[in-house]
């Protein structure tokens, strides 16, 4: 669940206060391997077309943002069968397979050979939970007129569960990022939603009718929600005095030859929901 | 065997206590006694820290916080000397033949318009004799005097003036004290606890000044009737009341106003006070155009009853609270309560003793409407305290007493709020816990020049039963994995159930408090002390600032009580026939047993706290110098704070190199350098005028060091803790106060305060927070700037 106390924290310290963008010298930390693999088997399709994307980190204020990872050996393995998928260089940091089977429930583990070095991570399948609705209304949110797209979920009772929800319209560049424990909720129909507030400084508007959402629920393992959490909340809310002080992000992409020198990113797997909303 | 130890511990007390009291009362005997009760004789308010002595001899006294003095002398003439800040002083003769009771009532000397009188115990120069260091204190016209953000006077702001006391930044709840944690500072309103100091997040104190009447704030030394905290007491008292006038005294400023009444009752037997002050709702939000409101109010209350002469009744109380409604969707409320019962009895001209019965509460409630629950959370104690104060004679004084703190948490409950609420009902395990403590304290005149304060608090903490508890495999709730290079949480193996009639663990702490005050000369003087401090409940807090929704918890299984030792050294002196004072002192303080948080640590609504925190241990230490103007038409200070504040925090048990590779890292409230002057200008009788300046380096702050790209965003890559420092903060503000002419024969006087708060607009970094531009895409650092150039009007006024 998003934390509602940051957001109610921070509109007070926010209306008494005024911001702007200031230079700022920050350190410069070598490169390291960025690992997105995103094995998501989205409900209705076979899921065997996969890709993984390999890059390296850059500095905080780089204008060239991702520096892709070319000639990498990428490799993923179900451990409960031993079947073995090879993923293929694409010559701009994407290695793809089309022949992925996912099974839910079953353990994956990719391993990546980049400049020498043996990077390793091990994941399981995870199931979602089905979408009951999306639809949009005004009533909810900071704003009473302002619109705002809902997804409801029914989360299964006495079984922990965990989700990612990620909307991303087509008028902003940005997507919007949600991680959910059912901690609170088990066994419920549950809504999230999302609603955009205007906002000249960033270029941000109200929904508007035609505008077109693109709504992905996926079900996340423990660890994968924990690093969600942390990886969003240092996005949105990094560096207020109501946020905890950032920490690094660590992953589940181990070195084995180098255990210093670990990987940003992730490897997940998951089932997924995809669908679009269209604003009326 | 145990048994046999508490009697062994006993008869060493008592030892001790007869070879101190025995050589003392023998040498006593020759003595007669002077007793009595100062009192302004405007008001009847008794007068705190008046100090009394013998003209030509070295005798003398200092009133305690009900006003109640006593001297004893040989037989003979004398004359005695009353003197207080503020106030004429007074000279009596008196032939001491037996011993006598003699009330003082002192005038003020000027007919200025000060509702509040924050006493110091002498005027505000350095005090040479007593061994007591490390105190700040303030007295409330030179508060007034200095200017304030949005013209409210506050206690707390003026106190971080001082050395050695600094805050967060604007808009961040609560103080630090020589680089200690707010959590580490014992704030006490007429002796109850006070939790949560801030009103709407740190803008404004939850003090009302026109209901307090003194305060100190103790930075080291601590005395021994005071523990719980490592690190501060912050000891405000409330007025008695008026008990010879009715009085209403008032302001009407741009974000609040205020009320006071008090005057006598029963028969002239006592009297009362009232006040209360709100902020117009709806505050800073609505003028901004948005659908939110924000608000405090706050009550204060207090009566005596003076039953005879030896035996008098104080009831005090305080309620307070803050309002917020965001749009509708959320909602929270939050505050203080206390109430605080007192028996001052007299059992003879050198034995003063007060019975206390107080209650406190601190709690908060939310409210999300949109998901339809709600969210409470409390933290309440109850205290019986009696404490006693014997005065032997001249060199010696004794305090003693015991007290016992219940406590009981309840972390969090969430409730839904309607049918079709998707929140399911849930309640944290609520704690209970009880403190207690004992101490004996002696003030000690050892030779002419040399002045020693010493005692002891046997303090025991006992966290009670009623509530099960998580088992971890070999009791590590916690574990580093080597492999991820993070700790993960552990599942519990089991429960264990303690009932109400068992502890979970107990604890127990001996402190030793001792200071020395060495008289070099007439006008200097050399001081040192110790003292060790146990605190055994903590905030669980893991961002920057403190906020009002962290939740307190006690020491027990898996987090231990906090330990401090701190160790000051200082030399005072005076000059130019004491118009200036210079007080130089140096601390260095470890506490052992601080909590930290670890990496992407989950705080809000959890029930197993054990799993996100690592023991480690903080030191703190450093250079304060003040630099006084104490008399004349221009009076004020230079105050600088050289100091360092930082934190380690290993595995431990859990592996590991624990939090920052196990490394030294900053508090978040380190400061390198801290300065501040402030000056206060008498013009004529209409007006007078105040400014401060502060400089302080920026608070420590982490920046990135890279950036990756992840599901279509870009997400920072941190290193080291507290690393780095926001831009230094400076700000300069001024005030006019204007009393118009006033005729004697009227009641009702008027005064106006304007003040410009950062007279320079200086945007001082509040926080710079790292994250992508939603236009473009591109990293940006956004500084946060809380308070710009804010001008003030205020109204005072007394009927």
């Amino acid at each position: 669940m998003k934390p509602f106390y940051i957001v109610y924290i921070c509109i007070l310290f926010v209306a008494v206060s005024c911001t702007d963008v200031i230079e700022v010298d920050v350190p410069e930390a070598p490169p390291r391997l960025t690992v997105e693999a995103s094995l998501d088997w989205e409900q209705g399709t076979a899921g065997n077309n996969q890709i993984i994307r390999l890059s390296t980190s850059t500095p905080f204020f780089a204008e060239q943002k991702i520096s892709p990872v070319l000639g990498a050996s990428v490799q993923v393995t179900n451990v409960d069968s031993g079947a073995e998928f090879i993923f293929e260089d694409q010559n701009n940091g994407q290695y793809t397979t089309s022949s992925f089977v996912p099974v839910i429930g079953n353990t994956y583990q990719l391993e990546i050979i980049y400049n020498g070095e043996r990077y390793t991570a091990t994941e399981t399948l995870i199931p979602v939970s089905e979408i009951v609705d999306v639809f949009q209304s005004t009533k909810d949110g900071e704003d009473e007129d302002a619109l705002e797209v809902n997804v409801t979920f029914q989360d299964p009772a006495d079984t922990i569960n965990y989700y990612f929800l990620r909307f991303q319209s087509d008028v902003d560049l940005l997507p919007e990022l949600y991680y959910i424990k059912d901690e609170f909720i088990d066994g419920n129909e549950f809504t999230i939603y999302y609603e955009k507030i205007e906002d000249e400084d960033d270029g941000i508007g109200e929904f508007q009718p035609g505008e077109m959402v693109d709504i992905a629920f996926y079900g996340i393992s423990e660890q994968y929600h924990d690093y969600l959490r942390l990886l969003v909340e240092q996005y949105e809310n990094s560096g207020t005095p109501f946020s905890p002080t950032p920490v690094p992000l660590v992953g589940n992409c181990i070195n084995t030859d180098n255990p210093e020198n670990i990987a940003y990113g992730y490897f997940r797997v998951t089932e997924a929901i995809k669908t679009t909303y269209t604003i009326q | 065997m145990k048994q046999k130890k508490k009697g062994n511990r006993a008869a060493y007390w008592g030892l001790v206590l007869s070879l101190i009291l025995g050589s003392s009362a023998v040498h006593a005997q020759n003595n007669f006694t002077i007793s009595g009760k100062v009192t302004d004789q405007s008001n009847g308010e008794t007068l705190f820290g008046t100090s009394i002595f013998l003209r030509g001899t070295d005798i003398g006294a200092i009133t305690n916080e009900y006003g109640f003095y006593s001297i004893s002398a040989p037989p003979g003439s004398y004359t005695l000397v009353f003197s207080y800040m503020g106030f004429n002083e007074v000279s009596k003769e008196v032939v001491l033949d037996q011993n006598m009771t003699l009330d003082m009532e002192l005038v003020e000397f000027s007919t200025q318009l000060d509702e509040v009188e924050v006493t110091a115990e002498e005027p505000e120069r350095a005090v040479l004799r007593k061994p007591e260091m490390s105190v700040s204190k303030l007295n409330i016209k030179t508060v007034k005097q200095m200017p304030v953000v949005l013209g409210e006077v506050d206690i707390i702001k003026s106190l971080q003036i001082l050395p050695g006391v600094t805050s967060n930044g604007e808009g961040s709840s609560g103080f630090h004290v020589r680089g200690g944690a707010v959590d580490q500072n014992l704030v006490l309103l007429d002796e109850a606890i006070i939790y949560n100091t801030s009103h709407l997040l740190g803008f404004f104190s939850v003090f009302n000044a026109d209901a307090v009447k003194d305060l100190k704030l103790y930075k080291g030394g601590i005395p021994a009737r005071f523990g719980g905290r490592v690190s501060s007491v912050l000891d405000v008292r409330q007025k008695d009341g008026n008990s010879k006038n009715f009085e209403m005294t008032g302001g009407i400023g741009a974000i609040s106003s205020r009320l006071a009444l008090e005057g006598p009752m029963f028969n002239d037997r006592g009297s009362f006070l009232v006040a209360g002050r709100g902020s117009y709702a709806h505050l800073f939000l609505k003028l901004a155009g948005e659908d939110n409101s924000a608000s405090f109010y706050d009550l204060n209350l207090k009566t005596n009853y003076n039953l005879n002469k030896n035996n008098r009744l104080y009831l005090s109380g305080y309620f307070g609270r803050d309002l917020f409604d965001i749009g509708g969707s959320f909602s929270s409320s939050y505050g203080n309560a206390s109430g605080n019962l007192r028996w001052n009895h007299i059992f003879s001209d050198r034995l003063f003793s007060n019975l206390s019965l107080i209650y406190s509460n601190y709690d908060y409630e939310l409210n999300i409407n949109d998901f339809e629950f709600d969210w409470v959370s409390s933290i309440q104690n109850y205290n019986i305290k009696y404490d006693l104060k014997y005065y032997f004679n001249d060199a010696f004084k004794l305090d003693f007493g015991v007290s016992t703190i219940k406590y009981e948490f309840d972390p969090g409950q969430i409730k839904p709020t309607g049918p079709t609420s998707a929140i399911n009902e849930l309640q944290l395990d609520k704690k209970r816990a009880l403190e207690s403590a004992a101490y004996i304290n002696a003030e000690h005149k050892l030779t002419d020049n040399l002045t020693a304060q010493y005692g002891i608090r046997f303090s025991h903490f006992n966290r009670m039963g009623g509530q099960p508890l998580n088992d971890y495999l070999n009791d590590r709730p916690l574990v580093y994995n080597s492999t991820l290079r993070i700790y993960e949480r552990q599942d519990p193996i089991g429960e264990t159930v303690y009932s109400k009639s068992e502890s979970i663990e107990t604890f127990s702490n001996f402190e030793p408090r001792v200071s020395l005050a060495y008289q070099l000369n007439e006008l200097s003087s050399v001081k040192m002390g110790y003292s060790r401090a146990a605190q055994y409940i903590h905030l669980l807090s893991n961002t920057t600032s403190v906020t009002p929704i962290d939740v307190w918890t006690p020491s027990g299984k898996y987090i231990k009580p906090q330990l401090s030792d701190q160790f000051a050294i200082g030399y005072f002196r005076n000059f130019k026939d004491k118009i200036y004072s210079m007080e130089v002192e140096t601390f260095y303080k470890t506490v052992d047993n601080r909590i930290d948080y670890i990496d992407g640590s989950d705080l809000i609504g959890n029930n197993t706290i054990e799993r996100e925190v690592l023991s480690g241990e903080s030191r703190a230490y450093g250079l304060e110098v003040l630099l006084r103007k104490n008399e004349g038409a221009f009076t004020g200070w230079v105050a600088y704070t050289l100091a360092k504040s930082e934190q380690r925090t290993p595995g431990g048990d859990a592996g590991g190199p624990g939090i920052n590779n196990g490394d030294w890292y900053s508090t978040p409230y380190d400061r390198t350098h801290d300065v501040s002057v402030t000056g206060a200008y008498q013009f004529n009788d209409k007006w007078s005028f105040g400014a401060n300046a502060i400089y302080q380096t920026g608070r420590p702050i982490t920046y990135p060091n890279g950036q990756y790209q992840y599901e279509g965003v870009s997400i920072a890559s941190y290193s080291e803790r507290n690393a780095d420092r926001l831009p230094a903060y400076y700000r300069l503000d001024v005030s006019a106060t204007y009393r118009p002419n006033r005729r004697p024969d009227k009641r009702w006087k008027g005064e106006w305060v304007f003040g410009i708060y950062n007279v320079f607009n200086r945007k001082n970094a509040a926080s710079i927070s790292f994250g992508q531009n939603l236009e473009t895409g591109a990293n940006e650092a956004t500084r946060t700037a809380i308070f710009g150039i804010v001008p003030s009007v205020t109204y005072n006024f007394k009927f």
